[in-house]
């Protein structure tokens, strides 16, 4: 873990560091990876990793439809819209 | 008649016998907040909606088994027309379309929800001193935190301002605030209450549950906040008890294990005295001790710290500045969009989170910290099936020590996550685990944890309740011995 390291997962975590903090969060993340790193010392041969505590398969229902269309409602809680879409900068020229 | 600390039986006995109308408890509860605005354990009151349901439940009385009770709800469920933040500046200007079922299940049930409580931004804190809204305090002593990440909603009722609060709890949140600010509080088995409505953090951790004055107070607002829920695909579907109805049969017999690999000798000891007498008092009540190991228990710390970390960076993804919540000014592209607004909108710990998520999945590391902390996981869930065979319930200390004074922890993120040592393996096992007050260290309260078998809530509520109906630690408030 270094500036470099950082500055890579800053951008895949779509986040930009300050100069003045960059130094003290690649410092914390240094350390916190160290004190993750204990758990190279258990034996997990064989061991199914375990992704949720139920293990059960997701429950699926009948595919009925029981929303409303309710477009206006979360148009009008975005920043930006028009009467139909979401809108953001120009992406294709 | 004052309503400040009464609990939600005492003030269900108030209505039914007309010592008060609705309409007066809702006035005396916003009297109650503005009194303590202090604390700042509010971030949006819920005013006008609260009195108009207090007059219409005046005018038309309700057969809803919390019709009336007041109830501060933690702001990271959605509520429907109702600012919800998450303690967050990305989230300062959203407003819900649709309230979380376990908001709309205590509404049923009759709750006035009159405000949302401050918190942790994202949930991601252990002393409330992370949200975008200030630092909560506790009404146990001039700054001490509340301990996080519900910490509004365990200072509201901590202050006897309101009888109940929801919170969640991802490592620790409902249970370590309910210790430092001398409340009880449950955190169910994982897919007990719906998740849905509720601002994702780490979704296979995450478990919403009651905060309140006593066990007794947490059967009757479990009762109401389980339900089976479609919209929710870990939600489970069995059979739902009345989680009153073995409050008080006796506890003889009951076995409670203590787990060997918890080192109290690390703790101070006014702490290990306070849970020594703990011990002996349930031994009076006709309990048995057992002791058990959980070997990979040491190792729950590092691996929430890898599991929490890579949910919370693929959950907070969904904040773009393009759907909702804040967006910055003048972005020259997208790209530029999603950056800008991101690094505005979330804090430094949110931030820390999210990177180390995005670590520890990324390409090359993915087995070595995200695969290796979930096969850890099932080592720490493994170990609690075991011990399950021999005991009952498992009991420790709640926290490392009593509520601490804010900005003491220094600015290492680990110090702070240690703060959760004793209640991350139950999240991490999806167990069910509560906290209620059991002794006062230098003034201030601290807190028993109890955890239990999966879905089995009733029998923690029920050794809760034989513990608080033969001690007076959960009557302590800050200004004195309940009457």
């Amino acid at each position: 873990m270094d500036k470099k390291t950082v500055s890579t997962i800053a951008y895949l975590s779509r986040l930009s560091l300050n100069e003045e903090n960059e130094d003290k969060i690649t410092e914390d993340l240094k350390n916190i990876i160290k004190f993750v790193d204990q758990l190279d010392g258990a034996d997990t041969n064989n061991i199914e990793p375990l992704a949720n505590p139920l293990e059960k398969t997701a429950k699926t229902r009948t595919d009925n439809v029981t929303a409303k269309n309710r477009k206006e409602v979360f148009l009008e809680r975005s920043p930006k819209s028009n009467e139909d879409y979401f809108l953001v900068p120009r992406v294709v020229e | 008649m004052s309503i400040q600390y009464k609990s939600i039986k005492e003030l269900k006995n108030m209505l039914n016998d007309k010592d008060i109308s609705h309409t007066e408890l809702v006035q005396e509860t916003f009297l109650n907040i503005k009194n303590n605005s202090a604390l700042n354990a509010f971030i949006t009151l819920n005013e006008e909606e609260s009195l108009k349901k207090a007059v219409n439940l005046d005018n038309t009385p309700s057969s809803g088994s919390l019709a009336g009770i007041p109830i501060a709800q933690k702001d990271l469920f959605c509520t429907k027309d109702l600012k919800t933040t998450c303690g967050s500046n990305m989230l300062s200007n959203f407003i819900p379309p649709y309230s979380a079922t376990v908001i709309e299940n205590l509404e049923n049930a009759g709750c006035i929800s009159v405000g949302k409580t401050n918190m942790d931004e994202f949930a991601m804190g252990s002393s409330n001193e992370t949200s975008f809204y200030g630092n909560v305090g506790n009404p146990w002593g001039e700054n001490l935190v509340p301990g996080g990440s519900s910490g509004g909603s365990a200072a509201a009722v901590a202050a006897g301002i309101v009888p109940a609060a929801s919170g969640t709890d991802t490592g620790g949140s409902i249970r370590q605030p309910a210790s430092l600010c001398g409340i009880s509080g449950l955190k169910p088995t994982y897919g007990r209450i719906s998740r849905w409505g509720m601002i994702a953090f780490a979704s296979s951790l995450d478990q919403a549950g009651p905060m309140a004055r006593t066990a007794e107070d947490c059967a009757l607002l479990l009762n109401e906040m389980c339900s089976h829920d479609e919209k929710d695909t870990t939600s489970i579907d069995e059979v739902i008890p009345d989680f009153t109805e073995n409050l008080n049969s006796s506890i003889q017999g009951l076995k409670i294990g203590l787990v060997k690999e918890f080192d109290l000798s690390k703790l101070d000891n006014d702490v290990v005295q306070v849970f020594e007498e703990s011990k002996k008092h349930y031994e009076s009540l006709g309990a048995e001790f057992i002791e058990i190991s959980l070997p990979n228990i040491s190792l729950s710390v590092p691996t929430y710290y890898v599991v929490a970390p890579a949910e919370c960076s693929s959950n907070l993804s969904r904040f773009d500045g393009v759907k909702f919540g804040k967006r910055c000014d003048n972005p020259k592209d997208l790209e530029e969009l999603y950056i800008k607004t991101r690094s505005e909108g979330f804090g430094d710990e949110v931030k820390r989170r999210i990177l180390i998520g995005s670590y520890v999945l990324s390409a090359g590391f993915y087995d070595a910290y995200y695969k290796k902390a979930q096969q850890v996981r099932r080592l720490i869930k493994n170990d609690f099936d075991s011990a399950f065979k021999s005991v009952d319930i498992i009991m420790s200390p709640t926290t490392r020590g009593a509520a601490f004074d804010a900005g003491s922890k220094g600015d290492d993120p680990i110090q702070m996550y240690l703060e959760d040592l004793f209640t991350i393996p139950a999240n991490l096992a999806g167990l069910p685990a509560m906290s209620i007050p059991n002794g006062m260290i230098d003034n201030k309260p601290i807190g028993l944890q109890l955890i239990g078998n999966f879905l089995d809530e009733s029998r923690l509520l029920q050794a809760a309740h034989n513990f608080q109906i033969s001690t007076d630690w959960h009557l302590k408030t800050p200004s004195g011995n309940k009457s």
